[in-house]
């Protein structure tokens, strides 16, 4: 009888979890009203902000550069592109002091913090920053020429406080595990952001994020002791009731690739873990003024757990309805998440079809089958991500570990840069 | 693209909910159902109409079916706690339909036990008469057809004298057109939303697992969802459906797994032996050959209504032919393909067809002769009318349409006047009563003695004080259920009394067991006259089986 009671709540809370993960990944599916409003508006040509886009770069001379001058074909009149560069990395500094010679838009600023993290470096860039607007990119991103007018429309036509644009992992047929992790991406930035936009609860991501200059000042920048200084920031500028917007055109994301190896895909996943659990632990999100918008706050920062919990407790309370001799009823219940786990693989093949076709990209059957197969797989390393994270919050190790690239999106031949696992604390 | 972005945080929620027309470009005019006061209206009037004429009368008419009564007796057997069937549950059919009658039954049965019988239990089907109705409207409004055609659909689904006999009686069929009709509903969405489209999947489901002859009408659902998606979220929206639809699908084989019943074995029941003999069942000819069991069928629903079977097969016919030029026949292409897929399983030369088969066509027979109606209409007010036309030719017109509504009116009327009349003033059940007051009152010790009978008396016996299952027994199972004959040493003569009603003595031909028991009994009471007569016959215990 306990047995009974105890998998039944055990089912019925995967079951809803599941389905209320799945509902939020569909959001932009939903209608096609709510589709098509995902996108970003077309640009009425006025251009009227000013950007200062900031350029954290670490050991990225080979990357740095080729990132520079596609910024620099933007279509956009008035921006400045202020690359942070740290003191004690000189081959960098002087791909950017080249570039900054060659442009009069391009700035250095050094960074001279011991111990360097993202956050440290760009809030020393933030008092040089004259645009209207902050933009933030990474060294090895692909900015599309437009975008930057059509952010510029968005500010002006939404009365936002911040505009989220789209990034997007392309390198699908690198590995079984980057073909998951581009339709993560996809899922996240394609539809379950819009949905946190519209609910005034967001966690920014780490790129392609636009703040108005004022605002983020008076938020006093990014914390430079978290380690998803990203999320950190939408959540105290949603918790306080800026206005967020997110728009997303494939042909406008900013295009990334995924990490180099499963290790630092596993760290980097960890990284994120951890950053999510000091947000969650700062408790920013708690002024959230609606009670639905707080429990999406804890739902939201808590995933990573969860997803790490559910992970294991589904086949084990399946093999329990299968194996031990429980009412048929019961043994009904149990495979209520695996119903919702099989609508959400149901999904992730048409999302996969759908990604190939709004990238152009060829998806062939031998992918579709990777992504099945690869799932439960993915979701193993999501449980050892998740239970690395508290393990090391728990020993109070909150250091960097920064993911190394090879510049597999990008269409030059593959640049394998420095490894950089592990900044010493 | 001028799409405008989402307006996002701040405390209130949001303006993406709002729609943005603009953005999404042909999108047509929509349809709401519970904003348009004309609409709830018209629906309104008619569903009063058409319960009033169901209801009235519902226990006297049509003469209780067998089927009704194993149906109800299962849902009984649910509510009492006694598993899905009070005799060993062989897949025969899904059991959601009669979990759902149960559901529907409980709380009557709660206030008042007796009341847990075929005639008393029938005004309980007036609710899924009503939300059947009702879904009708609502379906043929969001297939774009006119107010009145709209109506009409829901008229010749509630009112032809053929659906009045179905819809009242304890059918699967009536409760899985609910459901299926709930899905064409969901895959119209006006709002073309993702879990709409979800939920139609779930209820097509529903429809199945109620009677699984719903299945070949799926291929229709997803028509009209198809048709019903936008573009750009057409493949979200019909593979969720699928999956849905799919997956709940396969909790009725995964039951069978857990209890151990999926596969045939020694000593259990299991679904390949329900399935195996569902899809044996001997046919019934050919539907057009006048010496075959489907000949009488289909002649059994002429009967009552050729309006609605015969007029909907024509409406089918002509959207099928104007499929190229009329707006109404590809908007009716999901109903349309659906009467096409029955009619022609129908016409299976080998196929069994069962008398409540043509349940599942009226509404979509109804949906599509109003929808040839309003193509017809359309056809003549309309087409190729300009501004400059004579009066004389938009008089003429008028007089076609008025003449076409009056030829109906002429025809329809009578008809359905006489039958409806029928259905709300004829007594068929009277010798059924008559039978279980008989037996509840003349005999002295219902405990102990055992009765075979047909299952539409069977939980009117039980109320008596039966003992359920062995003590009254439905009459096949004497001969069919290990579990019954077992507790028969001595055949016949461990009976009391036999209750020789048509059902009972036209399937007593096969069944042995039955048949010595009414060879060796004497009637002691008759109720009614000719081959619809009930007879009630001791079984004689001390003749030794010498008449």
């Amino acid at each position: 009888m306990l047995t009974s009671v105890l998998i039944a709540a055990v089912s019925l809370a995967l079951f809803w979890m599941a389905a209320f993960t799945l509902w939020w990944q569909m959001h932009a599916w939903r209608t096609p009203e709510v589709l098509a409003s995902t996108r970003f508006g077309s640009p009425d040509g006025a251009e009227h902000l000013s950007f200062s886009l900031l350029l954290p770069a670490r050991h990225e001379q080979a990357v740095l550069d080729h990132t520079i001058q596609r910024l620099l074909e933007s279509s956009h009149t008035d921006f400045e592109i202020i690359v942070i560069v740290g003191h004690d990395d000189p081959e960098t500094t002087e791909v950017a002091r080249k570039a900054a010679a060659r442009d009069g838009r391009v700035r250095v600023v050094v960074d001279h913090h011991e111990k360097k993290n993202k956050p440290k470096a760009m809030n020393t860039a933030l008092p040089h920053c004259r645009g209207d607007v902050v933009g933030v990119f990474d060294a090895e991103d692909q900015v599309h020429p437009e975008l930057l007018a059509h952010v510029d429309h968005a500010f002006r036509t939404t009365g936002a406080d911040v505009v989220q644009g789209g990034v997007q992992l392309i390198n699908f047929h690198s590995s079984w595990y980057s073909l998951r992790n581009c339709l993560e991406y996809f899922f996240w930035f394609r539809s379950r952001l819009h949905l946190h936009a519209q609910k005034g609860f967001i966690p920014l991501g780490g790129n392609t994020v636009f703040v108005r200059t004022d605002v983020l000042r008076e938020a006093d920048g990014w914390d430079p002791d978290c380690l998803a200084e990203d999320c950190d920031l939408g959540v105290r500028l949603s918790s306080v009731g800026k206005k967020v917007v997110v728009a997303y055109d494939s042909d406008m994301v900013t295009r990334e690739e995924t990490p180099g190896s499963l290790m630092s895909l596993l760290k980097q996943r960890t990284r994120w873990n951890q950053g999510f659990l000091q947000v969650y632990r700062k408790k920013d999100w708690k002024q959230l003024p609606g009670l639905g918008q707080r429990m999406l706050a804890r739902y939201t920062l808590m995933t990573p757990f969860l997803q790490a919990f559910s992970g294991v407790i589904i086949p084990l309370n399946a093999g329990v309805a299968l194996f031990l001799d429980v009412p048929v009823g019961i043994a009904f219940l149990t495979f209520l998440p695996l119903v919702t786990a099989a609508v959400t693989f149901v999904f992730e093949v048409v999302g996969l079809h759908d990604f190939g076709k709004q990238y152009g990209l060829r998806v062939r059957f031998v992918h579709y089958v990777k992504l099945i197969v690869g799932g439960p797989f993915y979701q193993v390393l999501l449980a050892g991500a998740a239970v690395r994270a508290v393990w090391r919050e728990q020993r109070g190790r909150n250091d960097w570990e920064l993911t190394s690239h090879v510049g597999a999106h990008l269409h030059t031949a593959a640049v394998i840069r420095e490894t950089r696992e592990d900044v010493p604390a | 693209m001028t799409s405008t972005l989402p307006a996002a945080t701040g405390t209130k929620v949001p303006a993406q909910d709002t729609p943005v027309p603009e953005s999404v470009p042909g999108s047509p005019p929509v349809f709401r159902f519970r904003s348009s006061r004309p609409d709830l209206v018209l629906c309104g009037v008619l569903l009063a109409a058409i319960l009033t004429v169901q209801g009235w009368n519902i226990a006297d008419y049509p003469t209780l079916s067998d089927d009704e009564g194993t149906y109800l007796a299962q849902a009984w057997a649910v509510q009492n706690g006694h598993g899905l069937a009070h005799y060993t549950y062989w897949y025969d059919h899904p059991p959601l339909g009669w979990i759902q009658i149960a559901l529907l039954t409980w709380l009557p049965s709660r206030i008042d036990p007796s009341l847990m019988t075929v005639g008393g239990m029938r005004p309980a089907m007036l609710l899924v008469s009503a939300v059947s109705a009702v879904l009708v409207y609502i379906l043929a409004r969001r297939l774009r057809l006119p107010v009145w055609a709209a109506g009409s659909a829901m008229v010749l689904f509630g009112l032809s004298p053929l659906s009045v006999v179905l819809q009242r009686e304890i059918f699967l069929d009536n409760l899985a057109v609910m459901w299926t009709l709930l899905a064409f509903t969901l895959a119209a969405s006006p709002s073309r939303h993702l879990w709409h489209h979800f939920g139609a999947g779930l209820a097509a489901a529903a429809g199945v697992l109620t009677k699984e002859t719903m299945l070949v009408v799926l291929p229709a659902v997803f028509l009209t969802m198809w048709r019903h998606s936008h573009r750009d979220t057409r493949k979200f929206a019909l593979t969720g459906a699928v999956t849905a639809c799919a997956l709940i699908g396969l909790s009725y084989p995964l039951f069978a797994l857990l209890k151990g019943e999926l596969l045939p074995g020694a000593g259990h029941v299991s679904l390949w032996d329900g399935v195996a003999y569902q899809m044996s069942r001997a046919g019934s000819g050919f539907l057009l050959d006048p010496g075959s069991g489907s000949y009488g069928v289909l002649h059994s629903w002429l009967y009552y209504d050729r309006v609605l079977p015969l007029g909907g097969l024509a409406g089918a016919l002509l959207l099928l032919l104007t499929w190229r030029w009329s707006v109404t026949a590809r908007a009716l292409a999901g109903p349309a393909l659906a009467v096409a897929i029955l009619t022609l399983v129908a016409m299976r030369p080998s196929g069994y067809l069962p008398a409540m088969y043509v349940i599942q066509a009226l509404p979509f027979l109804a949906l599509v002769l109003a929808g040839s109606a309003a193509s017809i209409a359309h056809g003549v007010l309309h087409r190729w009318r300009r501004r400059t036309e004579r009066p004389a030719v938009t008089w003429a017109r008028y007089a076609v349409a008025a003449l076409l509504l009056a030829a109906a009116g002429a025809y329809v009327v009578p008809r359905w006047y006489d039958g409806d009349r029928t259905a709300v003033t004829a007594d068929a059940n009277a010798s059924y009563r008559a039978a279980s007051h008989w037996l509840t009152s003349e005999v002295q010790d219902p405990k102990d003695t055992r009765v075979l009978v047909d299952d539409a008396l069977w939980l009117d016996l039980v109320h008596a004080g039966y003992r359920p299952g062995l003590g009254v027994i439905w009459f096949y199972k004497a001969d069919l259920d290990p579990a019954v004959t077992r507790t028969m040493p001595h055949g016949w003569r461990d009976l009391d009394y036999v209750v020789a009603s048509p059902t009972v003595r036209r399937d007593a031909v096969d069944l042995p067991g039955v048949m010595a028991a009414i060879k060796h009994s004497t009637p002691v009471a008759t109720f009614g006259t000719g081959p619809d007569r009930i007879e009630i016959r001791r079984v004689d215990q001390a003749a030794g089986g010498d008449r």
